[in-house]
């Protein structure tokens, strides 16, 4: 306790996307006093800003910075999650929802999904999504924030959707009020040591040098630090991801309701996303350049979209893949110059966020970088990548579609064996590999593997031990109390209102 | 369209111990129609998870889902609690700390104790305030388990129970009898292979041959099925786990206690269990003490010096047989893991329970993480070995990687690698190091932590303790309230 406090680490952020003001809003407020932040950005670079749609994760990191959770979506004209709606994806005019929320409960130690498959071969179940609160909330454009006891409406959580151009400049409101410095400038040079290799200082163009301990790269796809300068090897997914373009095109909202989901809809070459907003819907088509010329996806948003477009649409380029390192010498990569998935699960923003609490977890206390601290961050962030990476993959893979060269090419191409054993293992016997680390459990897993139509063998052996009957009574009881409880559940534009209207009157 | 797969129609236990009867409870409960066989081996003395009188709190819920009520063991089988193990000498002489289940569970907690208690061996030696519910129950010597389905002050503890082995067994017996399963004694005599890397059947001297889909074998070390199966590999820990023998001695006085306790002594370490018919000292040593410097460590003459060979199968399941308990993983039982290890093993076989076609990928996956478990168990063996005074006492040891890194991290750092499948909740790991004497660093995110928030979580975790205490009842009159005789 007694020790004196040494000077605050010197951390420069490179870039002033949404990772870069959430990287320098994070480690300001998490390492208070100890770490001096500045961020340098440039008004000639654009950001990308496209993740609307996020993972309930955000808000625990929103709350660990002090925001109110009113003020934050006030902010950026958010609307709440309880999903992504698929449609298409495993075949034309299927959908389903993959819900952050969980189906049924388990039974004498077998999975809800293993009884429900047992029902279904009988005739005697609905769809999986009924026996979900979160899918059948989410169905009946409902919401109302999860019960903190043991009850049924506990099953759920929630994210947001967000105007991702207004989250950044939000985050950097706050970081610029918590005490980040920011720099507007190019960089023209970066300096290393000599002997260690490490960065000392990005010199602007005007001259400044912006001298620091440790550097964070977020300057986007450019990585201009971790890729350009340090030569960090890209691992390359397009073979199994070959989403590489997106054309993103905002609309006004063509109904009164806004969904409490986020809608992802196959298309011939990708897929298109729907983000429905406070005040605007956010659509884009997700697609691979080696399938669709960009003009042409230009046209198909265009015509896909369902209000009035509110711009023309803008290409964003991107490459799926990670950095074999994301934390190099003294620099750590976050948001796109580490890696990127394309945001067929909204997972972006994840990312960058589970960078930062890794890097603040493994923070080195004085700018003296242990090797064993670095290496745990890489370890934590190739596992992170990986798992998502099989979990997109999945989509595209588990499906029947052979309407394009698209869908032929990604029904058919070799996966990686992670992914194969898994899919093998669900076909065979129903099973999901378990792990407790990282994004998607079993739930997940579950829902796009039966919303796919990408359904076992053979299931549980137990379940052929109960009376379909008392099985069915059962399961349509639940159906029953989730159908009254999402009854009793305010509207989702209702509860925006009504949430609004009293945090007016409390202010 | 998705099938219902075949179920199996005979299970084969071999192993008559409480590991395979509990085993085949398990089973028989699960697949009421499969005809689940124990062939009633004896297993052998160094099968520790066979003979164990305790396992952790993971051992309740399994006991829960089984049909097997916490009362009965109370009643009918010596049974009591265990809210906290002590450790005595790891980290230096005089040194002790507490590892209670559940561990600390506050961070706010957590990172006062690092800052008043971590920061470098000066501090180790002090004695360092309970930090949850089930240590400061543990001191007062309070403590009465809760009810299920009532909230009260102790529904947050955990605790693990001990028992007298033979009567639990018979307890176990008992039930397994009343579910019907099956039961034959005698030598196995022959192993027929199934032409696929597995097991037909088995033939019992003077029962003749039986026909299984499915073998479990909890015959303990010697792994009597699975040793005669041609891909059983044996994986050596004879580099990271030190200890060669382990000396028993005869039973003490009946003693109650909330706590047990692990003393590292010059020549090994001994392990004081209470239980109300007996204290239980079991003395380990490793490589060059001679027998009678154990016994003196040891206080008696042993009852039985039990050799050890730790190690564990490559793959626990390997065709249509799956090697449970000590018949999987042999190691000295330090930190009573070796019984929650062959319960953590039962409950994932009950979970990944096959039909009567084995997939191969499921059989992977079992394995997979039965693996992760043998790991960690191992790892968390070998924390007790890297602790500053075993080191001494242990001479020639070297920590796995995994060990390695976590110490790194929690030395310098305050935090620990999560690790799947570990035995240990990782709040009870992290007081386990302390209580062997490691100093646990600071995470960064918490060295600038508001002192009103660390006096906040002290004030709050203090009324929960007072709360605690004043529900809780001392645990003798309890125990001596149970067990008179109702008019």
């Amino acid at each position: 306790m007694n020790e004196s406090e040494p000077d605050p680490v010197r951390v420069v952020v490179l870039g002033g996307g949404t990772a870069g003001w959430m990287t320098a809003a994070g480690l300001t407020r998490m390492l208070q006093g100890r770490v001096a932040v500045e961020l340098v950005e440039s008004e000639d670079i654009g950001i990308i800003g496209v993740g609307e749609a996020t993972l309930p994760h955000i808000r625990g990191f929103v709350e660990s910075l002090g925001i109110p959770e009113a003020d934050f979506m006030k902010a950026t004209h958010a609307t709440y999650k309880l999903g992504i709606d698929f449609r298409d994806f495993g075949r034309i005019g299927e959908s389903y929802i993959h819900p952050f929320g969980s189906f049924g409960e388990e039974l004498a130690g077998v999975g809800f999904h293993h009884y429900w498959l047992e029902l279904q071969r009988r005739g005697l179940a609905g769809p999986l999504g009924d026996y979900s609160l979160c899918v059948a909330a989410a169905l009946a454009n409902r919401f109302t924030p999860p019960a903190a006891d043991m009850s049924l409406g506990s099953t759920y959580g929630y994210a947001y959707q967000f105007d991702a151009t207004l989250f950044g400049p939000f985050m950097r409101d706050f970081g610029l009020s918590i005490g980040v410095t920011r720099h507007e400038g190019l960089v023209t040079e970066v300096e290393r040591d000599d002997e260690s290799g490490d960065v000392t200082a990005l010199v602007l163009k005007d001259g400044r040098r912006i001298e620091g301990d440790l550097f964070v790269d977020c300057s986007g796809f450019r990585s201009l630090l971790l890729g350009q300068e340090l030569g960090e090897e890209w691992e390359d997914w397009t073979h199994w991801l070959p989403c590489d373009r997106a054309a993103a095109m905002p609309c006004t909202h063509a109904t009164e309701d806004i969904r409490p989901y986020t809608t992802a809809t196959a298309m011939p070459a990708g897929w298109r996303w729907q983000i429905p907003l406070q005040h605007r819907m956010g659509n884009g088509y997700v697609f691979s350049s080696a399938f669709v010329d960009e003009d042409a996806a230009c046209e198909a948003i265009r015509e896909a979209a369902e209000g009035e477009p509110l711009a023309d649409p803008r290409v964003l380029r991107f490459r799926p893949g990670r950095r074999s390192k994301s934390w190099s010498h003294n620099v750590i990569a976050v948001g796109l110059a580490s890696g990127f998935l394309e945001p067929l699960e909204s997972t972006s923003i994840y990312l960058a966020q589970m960078a930062i609490t890794y890097l603040i977890e493994l923070f080195p206390e004085g700018g003296r970088i242990e090797p064993a601290d670095r290496d745990e961050f890489n370890r934590l962030v190739d596992m992170e990548y990986d798992r998502v990476r099989d979990f997109l993959i999945l989509h595209y893979h588990a499906t029947e579609r052979d309407d394009s060269e698209f869908w032929n090419h990604v029904r058919t191409m070799q996966v990686p064996d992670s992914l194969a054993d898994k899919m093998e293992l669900w076909r065979k016997a129903g099973r999901i590999e378990k792990y407790s680390d990282g994004l998607f459990y079993d739930a997940s897993w579950i829902a796009v593997y039966v919303g796919q139509g990408y359904l076992p063998e053979r299931h549980d052996p137990r379940t052929g031990i109960v009376d379909p009957e008392r099985l069915r009574t059962a399961a349509d009881g639940l159906r029953q109390e989730i159908e009254s409880t999402v009854a009793g559940m305010p509207g989702h534009v209702e509860y925006l209102r009504r949430e609004s209207a009293r945090l007016a009157e409390a202010s | 369209m998705s099938e219902p797969r075949e179920s199996m129609r005979r299970i084969v236990v071999a192993g008559g111990g409480q590991v395979g009867v509990l085993a085949a409870i398990g089973l028989r409960r699960a697949l009421p129609n499969c005809e689940v066989v124990v062939i009633g081996l004896p297993p052998d003395r160094a099968a520790f998870a066979d003979h164990s009188a305790t396992a952790l709190p993971f051992t309740n819920k399994l006991h829960d889902r089984l049909g097997i009520e916490e009362t009965q063991l109370v009643l009918a089988a010596g049974g009591s609690h265990r809210l906290a193990l002590r450790y005595f000498g790891w980290g230096g002489e005089g040194q002790h700390g507490t590892m209670p289940y559940g561990g600390t569970a506050d961070p706010a907690l957590q990172t006062r104790f690092a800052q008043q208690w971590g920061g470098g061996p000066r501090n180790i030696a002090g004695e360092r305030p309970a930090g949850s519910l089930a240590e400061v129950l543990a001191d007062a010597g309070r403590f009465a388990p809760p009810p299920p389905d009532t909230d009260t002050p102790l529904s947050q503890v955990e605790y693990a129970l001990r028992w007298n082995p033979p009567a639990y067994r018979d307890l176990l017996i008992g039930l397994a009898q009343q579910m019907r399963v099956a039961h034959v004694q005698g030598r196995i005599a022959a192993i027929e292979p199934d032409g696929r890397g597995g097991v037909a059947a088995v033939a019992i001297e003077g029962q003749g041959r039986i026909e299984a889909d499915l073998f479990v074998d909890c015959s303990g070390c010697g792994a009597v099925i699975a040793s005669a199966l041609s891909e059983f590999v044996a994986i050596d820990w004879d580099d990271t786990l030190p200890v060669r023998r382990v000396l028993l001695a005869p039973p003490g006085q009946a003693m109650l206690a909330l706590e047990d306790r692990v003393s590292l002594l010059a020549d090994g370490w001994l392990s004081e269990q209470a239980g109300r018919d007996g204290l239980q000292a079991v003395l380990a040593v490793g490589e060059g003490v001679s027998d009678e410097a154990a016994a003196r460590a040891l206080r008696s003459e042993p009852l039985a010096v039990i050799p050890v060979s730790p190690g564990c199968a490559r793959e626990p399941w390997i065709g249509n047989v799956v090697a449970l308990g000590d018949a999987a993983a042999r190691f000295e039982p330090l930190g009573f893991l070796n019984l929650d290890l062959a319960h953590r093993q039962l409950a994932l076989l009950l979970e990944m329970l096959p039909g009567r076609e084995i997939v191969p990928l499921e059989r992977a996956e079992y394995n997979r993480r039965a693996g992760l478990m043998f790991d960690t168990v191992r790892d968390t063996l070998a924390l007790h070995y890297a602790s500053p005074r075993a080191r001494d006492v242990f001479p020639g040891i070297e920590p796995p990687d995994a060990v390695r890194v976590a110490l790194d991290q929690y030395v310098r750092r305050g935090r620990l690698p999560f690790r799947e499948e570990a035995p240990l909740l990782k709040q009870e790991q992290m007081e386990l190091l302390a209580a062997l004497g490691f100093a646990q660093g600071q995470a960064p995110q918490h060295r600038t932590m508001d002192p009103r928030e660390m006096e906040a979580a002290q004030a709050e975790f203090g009324a929960k303790a007072k709360a605690a205490l004043e529900f809780a009842p001392p645990y003798d009159r309890w125990m001596a309230s149970v067990l008179q005789p109702k008019a």
